[in-house]
C-alpha cells in the first residue's frame, strides 16, 4: 500500500488511510499524491510549514473537500461512499475548535450528542473530567480561554467514542503549559485508549514530543515519512562534532573525508575549537588516525542527533518553517 | 433516527440568540403601534355619521375623480373596480368599513403578507446556513456521522417551524391588540370576498360571502404559505453566499424592489412570474384589482410554490456537493 505503511515499525491496525489525495485549486496543486496510513493507538504527525497543504489534506479526511484524485478509507469504508459510516469511527477538530459561544460547554456537547448515536450524552461528565472542564462546563464557552476551548473541542470530538483523533494544529495559540496538557492527554488517549490520533502541526519539536510516526508536506507533497526516530536518524548519521587543537589544523585533515567547519564561536585563544563535520559513518574511524597522525589533539567526538528541524530543513530545502 | 433531535438543535440554536426576542418585540411594537394609529384617525373619520351615508359620498368622490379625467390610467383602473365593490357591499347590505377585533386581524394578514411577514422569513432563514460559516462552526457540523442533505433537512424544517410561529403569533397578538380597540366578538360576521376584475369592471359572479372566521384562516393560510415561500428562497442565498449580511441584502433588496416595480413598471407583464410580485397572496385572494393582469391567487401561489420548489432543489444541491474550506 502507501509508503508510510511500510516504513512503519507499528503493529497497530491500520485505522485510517489516505490513497494519492489530489486537490486542486483551479492550476494550483494544493495537494498532490498525498499517502498515508494511521494505526490504532499511535500518534501520526503531519508536519508542514503553513500553507503547505496541511489543512486542505485534513478537510478531504472528513469529507469537508471532495479530493480530485485518490480516497480516503477509514476502517475500510471509502468515505465518499459511506460517510455516515465512516465518520461515525471520526473525532475531528479542523482549524480551530470552534464551537457555539452563545452556548454553555454542556449545552454545545449536547449539541453535538444528538448527531451520533443514542448514549453519546452519557459519556459527557466523564469526557468533561478527562479535559478538565467538569467546573465550567454550565458556563457559555464566549467566557473560555483558548486552552478550554481546544480542551471542549477534543471534548466533543471523543464523544462518538472515535477509533481515530484528527486534530489540525491544537497546539495553535496555547502557551507552554497548554501545550503540554494538550501533548499528555494526546499520548495518553493512544497508548491508553488505542486510538489512532492524526495530528497537524507547523511546530517541529511539538511533533517531535507528541509523534510516533511523521509525514512531511511541502507545497502539498510529503517529502518524507517514517517514525520520528528513523528519520532523524536518516540526517543524523554522519553529523559529528569535534573539540581538537588546532581547530584550524583538524578542519584542514579533515577535509578529504567530507564536509568540515569550525563552529566559529566556540574558537580559543589557544587553537582549541569545536568542529562540525559530515562525514560518513565508515570514515569516521579514518579520519581520526588521520588527525592523531597530523599531531592534533582530540579531546571529544560525538555524534549530534539532529532534531527533526535539521531533517525538515534538509528534506524541504532550507525553506524557513 | 436522530433526525429530531437535528431539528431540536436547529430550534435550541433560534431560541439562544438574540433574533427571536427580538422578532417578538417587532411584532408586538408594531402592531401596538398600527392599532393605535388607526382607532385615532379611525374616530376622526368616521366622526359619527350612518356608514351608508359615508360610503355613499366616497363613492361620489371616485366618480368626481373619474369624471376630471386627469387620472392616470392605472389609478383609473382602481377606481372603476373600487366603485363596484363599495356599490356590491351597499347592495348587500354590509359595510365595506367595519371594524373589530377579529375584522383588524383579518386585515392585518394582507397588510403584513408582502413586507413584514417575508421580512421575517427572511431574519430567521437567512443566517441559517450563513452563521455557522461565519462562526466556523460548520466544519464540525458536517464531520458528524450525519449526511449533509440530513442537516440542511433540519435546518429548513426549524426555518418552517419558526416561520409558522412567527404568523400565529402576529395573528395572536393583532387580535390581543385589536380586541383591545375595537373589541373582541365579531367572528361570525359575513365578509364580501372574491373581488376579481373580468377585464376592466368587476366580476360579481366570483364575489362571496363567508364567515369572517373562515375568511381570516384562509388569509392567513396564504400569508402563511407565501412566508415559507420567502423562507425557502431565503434559505437559498444562505446557503450560496455564505454571509448574513449578504444574504439579508440580497433579500431585502429583493423585497423592495417587488413593491415598487408594479408601480413603477404596471405594463411589463412579465414580472408576473417574479417571486415578489406573487408575495401579497391575501390581496389576490380577497380581490384587489390585480397590479398585472392574469395575477390571480392561483396563479400566484403556483408561482411562489414553483420559486419555493427550484430554491430548495438548488440549496440541497449547492449544500450537499460544495468543498467546505471556510
Amino acid at each position: 500500500m502507501s509508503t508510510a505503511g511500510t516504513l512503519s515499525g507499528s503493529s497497530g491496525e491500520i485505522v485510517l488511510s489516505a490513497e494519492h489525495l489530489t486537490k486542486r485549486f483551479g492550476s494550483r496543486e494544493a495537494v498532490a499524491d498525498v499517502s498515508f496510513d494511521v494505526r490504532a493507538g499511535e500518534v501520526f504527525g503531519f508536519l508542514g510549514p503553513n500553507g503547505a497543504g496541511k489543512t486542505t489534506t485534513i478537510r478531504m479526511l472528513v469529507g469537508l473537500a471532495r479530493p480530485d484524485k485518490g480516497r480516503v478509507r477509514i476502517r475500510g469504508l471509502d468515505l465518499s461512499r459511506d460517510f455516515e459510516k465512516a465518520m461515525g469511527h471520526v473525532g475531528c477538530i479542523v482549524e480551530a475548535p470552534d464551537l457555539y459561544k452563545y452556548l454553555t460547554g454542556r449545552e454545545n456537547l449536547l449539541h453535538f450528542s444528538r448527531m451520533l448515536p443514542a448514549g453519546a450524552a452519557q459519556r459527557i461528565p466523564e469526557l468533561a473530567r478527562l479535559v478538565v472542564l467538569s467546573e465550567r462546563l454550565d458556563d457559555k464557552v464566549s467566557t473560555y480561554s483558548l486552552g478550554m476551548r481546544q480542551r471542549l473541542g477534543i471534548a466533543q470530538a471523543l464523544l462518538g467514542n472515535p477509533d481515530i483523533l484528527i486534530l489540525d494544529e491544537p497546539a495553535n495559540g496555547l502557551d507552554p503549559a497548554g501545550i503540554r496538557e494538550i501533548r499528555q492527554l494526546v499520548r495518553h488517549l493512544a497508548s491508553e485508549r488505542g486510538i489512532a490520533v492524526f495530528v497537524s502541526s507547523h511546530l517541529l519539536s511539538e511533533v517531535e514530543l507528541t509523534c510516533d510516526r511523521v509525514a512531511i508536506i511541502h507545497r502539498g507533497r510529503t517529502l518524507a515519512s517514517g517514525p520520528v526516530r528513523e528519520l532523524v536518524d536518516r540526517v543524523a548519521s554522519d553529523r559529528l562534532r569535534l573539540i581538537a587543537r588546532p581547530a584550524r589544523r583538524a578542519m584542514e585533515i579533515l577535509a578529504p573525508f567530507g564536509a568540515a567547519e569550525i563552529a566559529a564561536e566556540e574558537t580559543g585563544a589557544d587553537g582549541e575549537g569545536a568542529i562540525d563535520a559530515r562525514i560518513p559513518k565508515e570514515k569516521v574511524p579514518d579520519a581520526l588516525r588521520a588527525l592523531t597522525a597530523g599531531g592534533v589533539d582530540v579531546f571529544a567526538v560525538e555524534r549530534s542527533l539532529a532534531s527533526l528541524e535539521e531533517v525538515f530543513l534538509e528534506v524541504t530545502g532550507g525553506e524557513t518553517v | 433516527m436522530r433526525f429530531p433531535g437535528l431539528v431540536e438543535n436547529e430550534i435550541l440554536k433560534f431560541a439562544r440568540q438574540r433574533r427571536f426576542r427580538v422578532v417578538v418585540l417587532i411584532l408586538v411594537a408594531l402592531i401596538g403601534l398600527i392599532v393605535f394609529a388607526q382607532s385615532r384617525g379611525r374616530q376622526r373619520f368616521l366622526g359619527g355619521k350612518d356608514w351608508h351615508v359615508e360610503t355613499q359620498e366616497r363613492m361620489a368622490r371616485i366618480q368626481n375623480g373619474l369624471r376630471d379625467g386627469r387620472m392616470p390610467e392605472t389609478m383609473q383602473r382602481w377606481a372603476r373596480f373600487e366603485l363596484d365593490r363599495l356599490q356590491y357591499h351597499l347592495g348587500r347590505d354590509v359595510n365595506p368599513d367595519a371594524i373589530s377585533g377579529p375584522l383588524f386581524v383579518r386585515g392585518f394578514a394582507n397588510a403584513a403578507s408582502y413586507l413584514l411577514l417575508p421580512l421575517l422569513a427572511i431574519v430567521f432563514a437567512s443566517d441559517v446556513v450563513s452563521a455557522e460559516f461565519a462562526q466556523g462552526t460548520i466544519k464540525l457540523l458536517l464531520t458528524r456521522p450525519v449526511g449533509r442533505a440530513r442537516v440542511l433537512a433540519s435546518k429548513l424544517v426549524a426555518v418552517l417551524l419558526a416561520i409558522t410561529l412567527t404568523v400565529l403569533f402576529g395573528g395572536v397578538v393583532a387580535y390581543l391588540f385589536g380586541g383591545i380597540a375595537y373589541g373582541y366578538g365579531g367572528w361570525e360576521a359575513p365578509v364580501l370576498t372574491g373581488f376579481r376584475s373580468a377585464g376592466e369592471r368587476l366580476d360579481p359572479a366570483a364575489v362571496r360571502s363567508i364567515a369572517l372566521w373562515k375568511d381570516t384562516v384562509l388569509a392567513y393560510g396564504l400569508a402563511w404559505f407565501a412566508a415559507l415561500s420567502v423562507g425557502a428562497l431565503a434559505l437559498l442565498t444562505s446557503v450560496l453566499l455564505r454571509s448574513t449580511a449578504a444574504a439579508m441584502g440580497t433579500m431585502l433588496a429583493a423585497l423592495i424592489a417587488g413593491t415598487i416595480l408594479p408601480r413603477l413598471a404596471p405594463s411589463w407583464e412579465t414580472q408576473k412570474y417574479l417571486f415578489v410580485t406573487n408575495l401579497p397572496l391575501p390581496d389576490y385572494y380577497s380581490g384587489t384589482p390585480a397590479p398585472i393582469p392574469g395575477l390571480t391567487v392561483g396563479f400566484a401561489a403556483a408561482t411562489l410554490a414553483a420559486w419555493a420548489v427550484a430554491a430548495l432543489a438548488t440549496a440541497f444541491f449547492v449544500f450537499v456537493k460544495r468543498d467546505v474550506l471556510a
